[in-house]
């Protein structure tokens, strides 16, 4: 169980970051952002911690898969858990670097 | 004992009756993955026949071979019925024959159920079918968007027989999903670890937690879209604070991971048949598992770039654009691994190879212009325009239908025992790859010219009559050609010679038993020492015949299996399998009765449905287990293992888990459409919103507490072999409050005043149904310690699971419904 764990982690988290910072975003272009007195700068600094946030933690399970203290016993369980985080901590930096990039709500 | 009377012995023990009778109450997987093969093909051709219509119409500039009503069902059922009842079915129904013999093990790990996700699909799909005969099918092209689908765009039945026949039909995709989780993960030969795996089944485990994930969306889709045509439930009408880009998101939160989850199988097929045709093994098995596990989760993060058209704003589009963009890396990946592989062997030219050429040629080029469509100025110039249409065929056709004819006839011998001896094959092989090219390379330059899709007619001086003349007849041989593999494989089956085992001396283990497969698919579970067990071991059919492994003598009539420890595949249980049973056709008989009863208003026939599906499922579940201690069985090799019914994570455990987290995403689904709207929908905010009061939330806390509590108070009683009572008593009590919590929900909102009530309303019915199906399995629960089966805690274990489902549930629902009015 937790070698399926250790393989699947990394990337669920990436899904539940990238659909997080996507409602978030829809949020922030929303009527009821601005009805809670909030601007599209506040929005911005929002999905821009949101996204920090999300590579701090895709580096966390990289070093915690190269840990001896959660490293898996089986060597291609190590392999394949390290390479997936990998394109993990990559997905989170490709897919939401629009937030810097991109107008937010036009 | 020896081979023979071993072999007589099992298939005594394995075999489904004889006759037609047989098939009705067959649950072993070599019939079922047949019978799900054969139907599969059968929907094919009525699909083809739907696809030969479109082309006939769409011959001739103002064709008057269909009219404008006609045509939108034909097109419609094409596309329903190839993905829904052919793609998917078709490599469940291979997945369900091969996969136990791939992995060493005698059946996939819940027999029952898939008979039923078997009879589930063939009723839903003939719903369907019957729907197309009697002219009243769905017609509102295959993603069904509002307000086309809704009762506005559509007031007849059409579109009821899409949404409850394919719920009925998913039904069965989500049954296959579980138990091929279930099957990889715990039913292994002996010594299988992770690491030796035959690449296929990691192919499978990535694509059914798909299923389990990328379903669960369009099901609630289907139930919200139907309760609003069927009750007035506002889910998706603007003017009561529905959307409906509600329906989009939800379509393609499924639609996307469909792609993929009818192209990874096939891709599993390519990375088993490929190495096998160049005479070598896979370059890069660890980097393929990652590929396909990556592409598995990063094709969810897809779903808006078929909404580029909708007005979303451009960071939106910018975050789908980049991850369309990504997938194409791990794709890439099995791309050059397969190069490799053939780069590193000895190819031989046989006709599984070509199909696989055919597919990298295919599927780069439809994988290229998916690249190019996920481009959002690109997308926005070929939106909806045939381009888009001949790019997916290029995907799924290429992607999908060729490599499952290579795996078609690589695994021929191993279904027919029958060496191919008529060679209408490579002809047919021709006719289809270039009739396919000639349609569809063609209609991406008709699509460049502005041809819209759906459209019934093309008007003569658009510029698109000699490109659609000509793509008509290339569509017409590539009907030819499919004729022409169906006449072939027919012909091959019935009178060709006998062949030999292994022909093409490939080193799996379905290939290490007689052809065609016994009922029992191995005599003696063999241990696994690599990834390539006939090479290591060139005599180990005959040592498996021979009764060597573990489980060569069969005892007392029992259908024997092992378990075996996820990581290192050392084997750890024992477990009995049911026998043939008529339960699973008569169950999915009563589950059709619900959907038929939904379909032409007959609503007297839910309660009944509901009634009669409780009482077998509790019949199916009270002939599980035993009421005695059985302790360790000898298996083998001196080994003895316990039965698995008495452990704590018993497959019964494993099964629910994996089902709660498809439910799981369905409920995610439904809180993600509630701040959907919130967030997004216009006339919003409610004109009025639900005062919790004190009632419903203490009875919430009360009862998730006293759930929780009660039933661990049971299971910790079960483990001192105390009396359980008390710990179920209060657990009960603790559902019944979480009931009355969700009813106080449903008392003070009225189902069709606005989108928020709707939801509400559908949130609360969540946790009441959660709340009962918990109750009446601790009710079973508290049956079953009377009659003396809970010496162990293993049920215990799944009812636990249940419980602390419901009460997570509710307070997540319930919580979400009185959130609003707490912040106000």
């Amino acid at each position: 169980m937790t070698d399926i764990l250790r393989i699947s982690v990394p990337l669920t988290a990436w899904l539940a970051a990238f659909s997080a910072v996507y409602g978030l975003q829809g949020l922030v272009c929303s009527q009821r952002w601005a009805d809670a007195g909030l601007d599209l700068t506040a929005g911005r600094i929002a999905m821009m911690v949101a996204w920090a946030a999300a590579v701090a933690l895709q580096l966390v399970f990289l070093l915690a898969l190269r840990s001896p203290r959660f490293v898996s016993r089986s060597a291609f369980v190590r392999w394949v858990s390290l390479m997936l985080a990998i394109s993990a901590l990559v997905a989170t930096l490709w897919t939401l670097l629009p937030v810097v990039t991109t107008s937010a709500c036009l | 004992m020896n081979a023979l009377r071993r072999h007589r012995e099992l298939e005594r023990i394995w075999s489904s009756r004889p006759g037609w009778r047989g098939k009705l109450t067959t649950v072993n997987n070599n019939d079922i993955g047949l019978m799900f093969l054969f139907t599969a093909a059968t929907f094919f051709v009525i699909a083809g026949i739907l696809a030969m219509l479109i082309r006939a119409q769409l011959a001739t500039p103002r064709s008057v071979f269909m009219g404008p009503e006609i045509y939108n069902q034909v097109f419609t059922m094409h596309g329903t019925i190839m993905m829904f009842l052919f793609a998917i079915p078709l490599f469940e129904g291979l997945t369900i024959y091969l996969l136990p013999k791939m992995l060493g093990t005698r059946d996939l790990a819940f027999p029952r159920l898939s008979a039923f996700g078997f009879w589930c699909y063939a009723f839903g799909g003939s719903l369907l079918i019957f729907s197309l005969l009697a002219g009243i099918a769905p017609e509102s092209g295959w993603f069904m968007y509002p307000p086309l689908s809704s009762t506005l765009g559509s007031p007849g039945i059409n579109p009821d027989f899409w949404l409850l026949g394919i719920t009925f039909v998913e039904i069965s995709a989500i049954s296959a999903a579980v138990e091929i989780v279930v099957t990889v993960l715990i039913y292994r030969a002996p010594g299988m670890s992770l690491d030796k795996l035959p690449i296929f089944a990691w192919y499978m485990l990535v694509v059914a937690v798909m299923i389990l994930t990328g379903f669960p969306p369009l099901i609630l889709g289907s139930l919200l879209l139907e309760l609003e045509r069927a009750f007035g439930m506002p889910f998706f009408q603007v003017e009561a604070g529905g959307d409906s880009l509600l329906w989009q998101h939800l379509f393609w939160l499924f639609g996307h991971p469909e792609v993929y989850i009818i192209f990874l199988p096939a891709a599993g097929v390519v990375s088993t048949v490929l190495p096998v045709m160049a005479r070598t093994t896979l370059l890069g098995y660890g980097w393929v598992v990652a590929a396909a596990a990556s592409l598995g989760v990063l094709s969810f993060g897809l779903w808006v770039h078929h909404m580029y058209a909708t007005g979303i704003p451009h960071m939106g589009l910018a975050f789908f654009s980049a991850a369309s963009t990504l997938v194409a890396v791990p794709t890439g990946v099995q791309i050059f691994a397969w190069i490799g592989t053939i780069w590193k062997g000895r190819p031989e030219m046989h006709l599984p190879m070509l199909w696989i050429l055919a597919f990298f040629a295919t599927f780069v080029m439809g994988g290229l212009t998916g690249v190019m469509v996920a481009m959002v100025p690109f997308d926005w110039q070929s939106h909806d325009t045939y381009f888009v249409v001949a790019h997916f065929h290029y995907v799924l056709v290429g992607g999908f239908v060729f490599p499952m004819l290579a795996g078609l006839y690589y695994w021929l011998p191993h279904f027919t025992g029958r060496k191919r001896y008529f060679r209408l094959g490579e002809t047919a092989f021709w006719l289809i790859v270039l009739g396919f090219h000639g349609t569809f390379l063609l209609l991406h330059w008709a699509g460049l010219l502005g041809m819209r899709r759906r459209i019934d007619s093309i008007e003569p001086g658009s510029g698109w009559e000699l490109i659609n003349l000509l793509a008509s007849i290339g569509g017409f041989v590539m009907a030819i050609g499919f004729a022409l593999v169906l006449i072939d494989v027919g012909v091959n089956a019935a009178v060709a010679v006998r062949g030999r085992r292994n022909p093409w001396r490939a080193a799996t283990l379905e290939w290490a038993m007689p052809a065609p497969s016994p009922s029992y698919n191995l005599a003696s579970l063999p241990k696994v020492l690599s990834r390539y067990p006939l090479y290591d071991d060139p005599d180990l059919p005959l040592r498996i015949a021979r009764g060597e492994g573990l489980l060569g003598n069969p005892r007392s009539g029992l259908r024997e299996i092992l378990t075996v420890e996820i990581a290192s595949g050392r084997p750890n249980y024992l477990v009995i399998f049911p026998t043939n049973s008529a339960l699973p056709i008569v169950m999915a008989l009563i589950t059709g009765g619900f959907f038929v009863g939904m379909l032409i208003k007959a609503y007297w026939l839910l309660p009944l449905s509901v009634l009669a599906v409780t009482a077998l499922a509790v019949w199916w579940a009270w002939s599980l287990g035993s009421s005695e201690d059985e302790g360790p069985q000898p298996v083998g090799h001196g080994l003895a293992l316990p039965p698995a019914s008495e452990m704590e994570r018993s497959p019964g455990w494993w099964g629910s888990l994996f089902l709660l987290l498809a439910n799981g995403v369905f409920f995610g689904s439904l809180l993600f459409g509630y701040a959907f709207l919130w967030t997004v929908a216009p006339n919003w905010p409610p004109p009025t919103l639900l005062e919790p009061g004190l009632a419903g939330p203490l009875l919430a806390l009360g009862g998730a507490a006293l759930a929780f509590g009660g039933i661990r108070l049971a299971d910790r009683a079960v483990r001192r072999d105390a009396a359980p009572w008390l710990g179920l008593l209060l657990s009960l009590a603790g559902l019944a409050a979480l009931a009355a919590a969700a009813v106080t929900v449903l008392a003070r909102t009225t189902h069709n005043a606005h989108a928020y009530d709707a939801t509400l309303w559908v949130v609360a019915g969540y946790v009441l149904f959660h709340a009962t199906v918990a109750g009446l399995m601790t009710v079973f629960l508290t049956l079953r310690a009377s009659a003396g089966y809970l010496s162990r805690v293993g049920e215990v274990r799944v009812v636990r699971l249940w419980t602390d489902y419901a009460a997570i549930a509710a307070l997540l629902g319930l919580g979400a419904a009185w959130l609003p009015v707490a912040l106000s």
